[in-house]
């Protein structure tokens, strides 16, 4: 029987290929994204392989190393360097068994200004300025080339910074600090052991240097690294050191510290690695649709064959068996040509993600063991599961059948789909509607919203070869006139079982592309509908990479002519309880003109020292009222703060606000994150812009931003994220449109005889083509069609189970609908192409001869 | 007499070298306007080959042949395609209906294609001859076999072509079913003045015709006017007894 089996494989190579390839993209997505994050894994050894202090010591801020939540309007999150005193170096050096110990500096906010004025990096990874350690034996930064900086006029940079900066050693550059704007000459530069930039710059000072521009203070430091003498254990010198520590520091040993960055990559490479292969399913369930269209309809023309063996006597279950055999083939080819295309994906996907701005350090590939056997299981069981209804079916076939002249498998009733579809569609109604009624808790009608989506996509699919029948008898209409059209309707119809299965492909594609869309238009109408309603001010200064910048831009902007209210606002992390927040500070009197804060109850203006308000969700969150008194921690200490007011969260800001003084007695860095600039009623918008312009001419750090702007860079920024994610469907629907190309050369094949007879009584070999290609335009149409339409009703019940996360408005993208839907019409007619010209060219006489 | 057809020094091999096969050897041939030809041999003869080249459904190795005035070889597949649409007629033996189309629809199926309208009332009078009124929203498989060689026959005449072919019409129909197409294609030669081209290996099915052509190994053997079944049995047996 396998003989028989692989030997049918042969016979059909050409058919089966397009399903093979269906499986190698789903199987080479999975292997891609495994081979991909073991690649940049590995990539990052070579940080563990780099020397490192024996003990490090730091301050324990009890933050999350991203420091503060929401930030405002895509401002900074608050930051706050947290600091140890420098004396704490002296005590540790004195301690037996340290060789060496070293303060260290190391903050955000070092901004280098390239040659094109420009600041170097992108938005999002820290622009760190540091300390450079020369003790080569702890130091994971070795230089390159060049020497160590000494005295405020030399830095050493990052290689990749100097690169994008266009400066090399002995060039002056410009950094722009927290402790003002300086031009060091370059003398070094610097390596940390990975290749490749994750987007952040760094640059070198020595230690007074760092300590002024970063710190603005001679007195502190952000660390303490040691070297342990030889034969003293890290663990040892970790023990003796801890009681020397003030209350908020903590001793880190190597292994750990190198334990907590591998566990933090780890989690992130997690993510990544499930994020893709999330797509990567959904590819390969697309896929499972082209298989069994594939594996029915050989089934169905191998009938007679299939019967034969019966008739000699092969077991139901032998002709079962030697179905699945040919899948398990087909499953285990397809695998191992999908493992060798995983490495092609691997590639695809580093550049994909360069694309949107994520330059990766690239390193050996590596294909772990893990991966091929994934790639394999996935492979075969995929193939096999698919296979597994047509291959029952071909069980069935009564060895008659060998003896019969025509052959026609029965069509079966569709009633058990149509019923269970509807079922599952009034399910999927009543649990939506469970969810619009638990919108409070949003977890939980997410997870009714997602139950809801996944019943009504199953009912689609079920309920498709009902719906597809008259579907595509509407949609053919315009088509109906001519013979041509009306043949090709026919034909779409005549199979609503395959029909369905090969539409539902692209259906599924197209209901996640549209849902996305939906909630990516929203997103963006929401933000501005956010700026439009809360923003008051008609100009706002951010930081150029929304780090935050030195009150001098305030003072360049406070007295421009023309304006009626001119303000900053500072922000710093702030936790209470374990709800980590943001603090902001306001010039109280101002911020409401530049800002609309609506109150709930209580008052910001005026509100004292040790004062806040905060927002509803907060306040209920903690179950907070005015005139209680809330226990604060930062990240250099604690404050109890008394709440004065609750304001309705809208605008940019959330969390708790307060006046520049509390937020400055409470330690902050005196940085700003925004600063607000309204045109009086009767300035001229244009001219205050031009005076602003000039004033912030020499300040490449910051960005001068109108509500137009800010809305586009923020859309800018999301169109990059969905972007993204429409790239990696993308690969569901081109599945799903090789689906829709072997549905039709299988069905050209079946009814070649038909082909035939059409040709001998003239059809022309154009309108044969034609007939094809509007079959699979009406085909992909229909799948286009339902699937926008669950992705409009899904995407709209999301953007509803969003709403408290600030999705507010829904918006469905339109022209991005009708644009879906065209391009299905494209795609229809190129995956026809092959098909119809097959057809096309089909000999008329072998077409209609009888056996 | 004009013809509808015909051909001359027609021949038709197929493979080269060792494989070799004439399937054709120089065939001279002229199907009368109006009139039913049969054309007669055993398996193997030829028999179909030749309709298939007078059709235009096969090229041709040598020769020449015309449908009316038109010289078949030399057109483009596209002229032959629009020659087979508007001046050819066909009958199939099995598989000559498109499932997907009603049993009117498949009438007219060749005058859709070309996008011609089509006279209403010839339409009816075709219909009516094959009996088929209240069948015409039937799709093929709701037909039996008889009637589904009805429809083709209606479909062949609906375009008034020059000449229809028809190979082994009845081959696939019990004798009755059998008698009542064949019975319409005489009609329709008798009553429309239709040309037709029978191709069969049934000697009751040659009787309906006007005139029988026996072909043996590629060539015309011998030619029969005004024949009966049993005048055409006992010559196809002379012809067995012959080769043996």
């Amino acid at each position: 029987m396998l003989r028989a089996a692989l030997r049918s494989l042969l016979q059909h190579k050409l058919r089966l290929s397009l399903t093979l390839l269906a499986v190698v993209v789903g199987v080479a997505f999975v292997a891609g994204t495994y081979i991909f994050t073991d690649s940049l894994k590995r990539s990052f050894d070579a940080l563990f392989s780099a020397p490192q202090p024996d003990v490090s010591i730091s301050v324990d801020t009890g933050f999350n190393q991203q420091g503060g939540g929401g930030g405002g309007g895509g401002a900074a999150a608050g930051d706050q360097a947290a600091t140890l005193p420098q004396s704490l170096v002296a005590t540790v050096s004195k301690v037996s068994g340290v060789a060496a110990a070293y303060g260290v500096v190391s903050a955000d906010g070092a901004l280098v200004i390239g040659k094109d004025g420009k600041v170097v990096g992108q938005n999002g990874p820290p622009a760190r300025g540091s300390t450079y350690v020369a003790d080569t034996a702890i130091s994971a930064i070795a230089l390159a080339s060049g020497s160590a900086p000494v005295g405020p006029d030399q830095v050493v940079l990052l290689e990749s910074t100097a690169t994008s900066a266009g400066v090399s050693i002995g060039d002056s550059v410009r950094i722009d600090t927290p402790g003002g704007t300086v031009r060091p000459i370059v003398v070094g530069l610097a390596t940390r052991g990975i290749s490749g930039s994750d987007g952040s710059t760094l640059a070198l000072f020595d230690l007074p240097t760092a300590q002024k521009l970063m710190l603005r203070k001679a007195d502190v430091v952000t660390g303490v690294v040691v070297r342990a003498d030889p034969g003293v254990s890290q663990d040892s010198l970790k023990a003796t050191l801890t009681p020397l520590l003030p209350a908020n520091a903590r001793a880190l040993t190597g292994t750990q510290r190198s334990a907590d960055i591998a566990d933090r990559l780890s989690t992130a490479f997690q993510f990544i690695n499930v994020f893709l292969l999330t797509f990567a399913f959904i590819a390969l369930f697309v896929a499972i649709f082209l298989i069994f269209n594939t594996f029915s309809m050989l089934v169905a023309q191998r009938t007679r064959e299939l019967a034969l063996l019966r008739a000699v006597g092969a077991s139901r279950a032998q002709v079962r068996r030697s179905v699945l055999a040919e899948a398990t083939v087909l499953g285990l080819i397809a695998a191992v040509l999908g493992v060798l295309g995983g490495i092609g994906v691997s590639q695809g996907l580093r550049l994909l993600l360069r694309g949107f701005g994520a330059d990766l350090p690239s390193g050996p590939l590596v294909i772990e063991p893990r991966t091929i056997v994934v790639s394999l299981v996935v492979g075969v069981l995929v193939t096999l599961v698919s296979a597994y209804v047509p291959a029952r079916r071909a069980a069935i076939v009564p060895p008659v059948a060998a003896m019969r002249d025509e052959i026609t498998l029965p069509n079966r009733s569709l009633i058990v789909r149509t019923v269970s579809g509807s079922v599952l569609l009034l399910l999927a109604f009543l649990l939506a509607r469970v969810a619009l009624s638990t919108l409070d808790d949003g977890t939980r009608a997410a997870q009714l919203a997602g139950l809801s989506a996944l019943c009504a996509l199953i009912a689609v699919i079920a309920l498709a070869p009902m719906l597809g029948r008259g579907a595509l008898f509407v949609m053919g209409w315009p088509f109906s006139g001519s013979a041509i059209g009306r043949l090709a309707r026919e034909n779409g119809r005549r199979n609503p079982r395959r029909t369905a299965a090969t539409s539902s492909a692209l259906a599924i594609g197209l209901a996640l592309m549209t849902t996305i869309g939906v909630i990516a238009s929203s997103t963006k109408a929401s933000v501005a509908d956010v700026i439009d309603t809360t923003i008051g001010a008609d100009f706002v200064v951010f930081g150029a990479k929304f780090q935050p910048f030195s009150p001098d831009v305030y003072r360049s902007v406070k007295d421009t002519a023309g304006t009626s209210a001119v303000t900053y606002v500072r922000q710093i992390p702030i936790k209470v309880g374990t709800e980590q927040s943001v603090l902001t500070g306001v010039e109280t009197d101002v911020f409401p003109r530049v800002v609309d804060l609506t109150m709930q109850s209580g008052t910001i203006s005026g509100i004292g020292l040790g004062q806040v308000v905060v927002d509803d969700k907060t306040a209920a969150t903690l179950k907070l009222k005015v005139g209680d008194t809330v226990p604060a921690t930062f990240v250099n200490g604690a404050s109890s703060l008394v709440l004065k007011g609750v304001y309705t969260q809208a605008g940019p800001y959330t969390g708790w606000i307060t006046s520049i003084p509390t937020l400055m007695s409470i330690g902050a860095r005196e940085l700003d994150s925004a600063v607000y600039v309204k045109v009086a009623p009767a300035g001229d918008v244009g001219a205050v812009r031009v005076s602003l312009d000039a004033a912030l001419a020499d300040t490449p750090t910051v960005k001068l931003q109108d509500q137009a702007s800010l809305k586009d860079q923020i859309n800018g920024q999301f169109d990059r994220v969905f972007g993204f994610i429409y790239a990696l469907l993308a690969l569901a629907v081109i599945v799903a449109f090789l689906g829709i190309v072997n549905t039709l050369a299988l069905s050209v094949h079946e009814r070649r005889r038909e082909v035939g007879l059409l040709r001998a009584v003239g059809t022309s070999r154009p309108q044969i083509r034609r007939m094809v290609v509007l079959e699979a335009v009406l085909i992909s149409l229909f799948g286009a069609a339902i699937g926008v339409a669950l992705g409009l009703v899904y995407g709209s019940l999301l953007q509803k189970v969003l709403e408290p996360q600030g999705i507010t408005k829904l918006a469905v993208p339109g022209g991005q609908i009708l644009w879906f839907l065209a391009l299905s019409v494209v795609g229809g007619v190129v995956a026809a192409l092959w098909p119809a010209f097959t057809a096309s060219r089909l000999d008329v006489l072998k077409a209609i001869a009888s056996e | 007499m004009t013809n509808a057809a015909h051909a001359t020094a027609l021949t038709k091999v197929y493979g080269s070298g060792d494989t070799r096969v004439t399937a054709l050897d120089s065939v001279d041939v002229e199907i009368e306007t109006g009139r039913f030809t049969a054309i007669m041999g055993p398996s193997g003869s030829g028999k179909s080959t030749l309709m298939h080249c007078l059709a235009g459904l096969d090229f041709i190795s040598d020769g020449r042949v015309w449908i009316g005035d038109v010289e078949l070889s030399g057109l483009s597949d596209k002229n032959l395609t629009k020659l087979r649409r508007d001046a050819v007629g066909f009958v199939f033996q099995a598989f000559n209906l498109v499932p997907t189309l009603t049993a009117l629809e498949n009438i007219t199926l060749p005058l859709d294609i070309a996008g011609r309208k089509p006279d209403q009332a010839w339409l009816d009078t075709v219909i009516d001859t094959v009996g088929l009124r209240d069948r015409l929203k039937h799709r093929p498989s709701e037909l039996s076999g008889g009637q589904q060689q009805r429809v083709a026959c209606a479909r062949a005449l609906a375009s008034r072509p020059t000449i229809v072919f028809a190979d082994e019409p009845t081959g696939n129909l019990d004798s009755r079913s059998g008698a009542e197409v064949l019975g319409f294609l005489r009609r329709s030669v008798d009553e429309f003045g239709q040309t037709i081209v029978m191709v069969t290996h049934d000697p009751g099915a040659a009787s309906y015709a006007d005139r029988v052509l026996f072909l043996a190994d590629g060539r015309i053997v011998d030619e029969m006017h005004g024949p009966t079944a049993d005048l055409v049995l006992e010559r196809m047996k002379a012809f067995e007894a012959g080769r043996s």
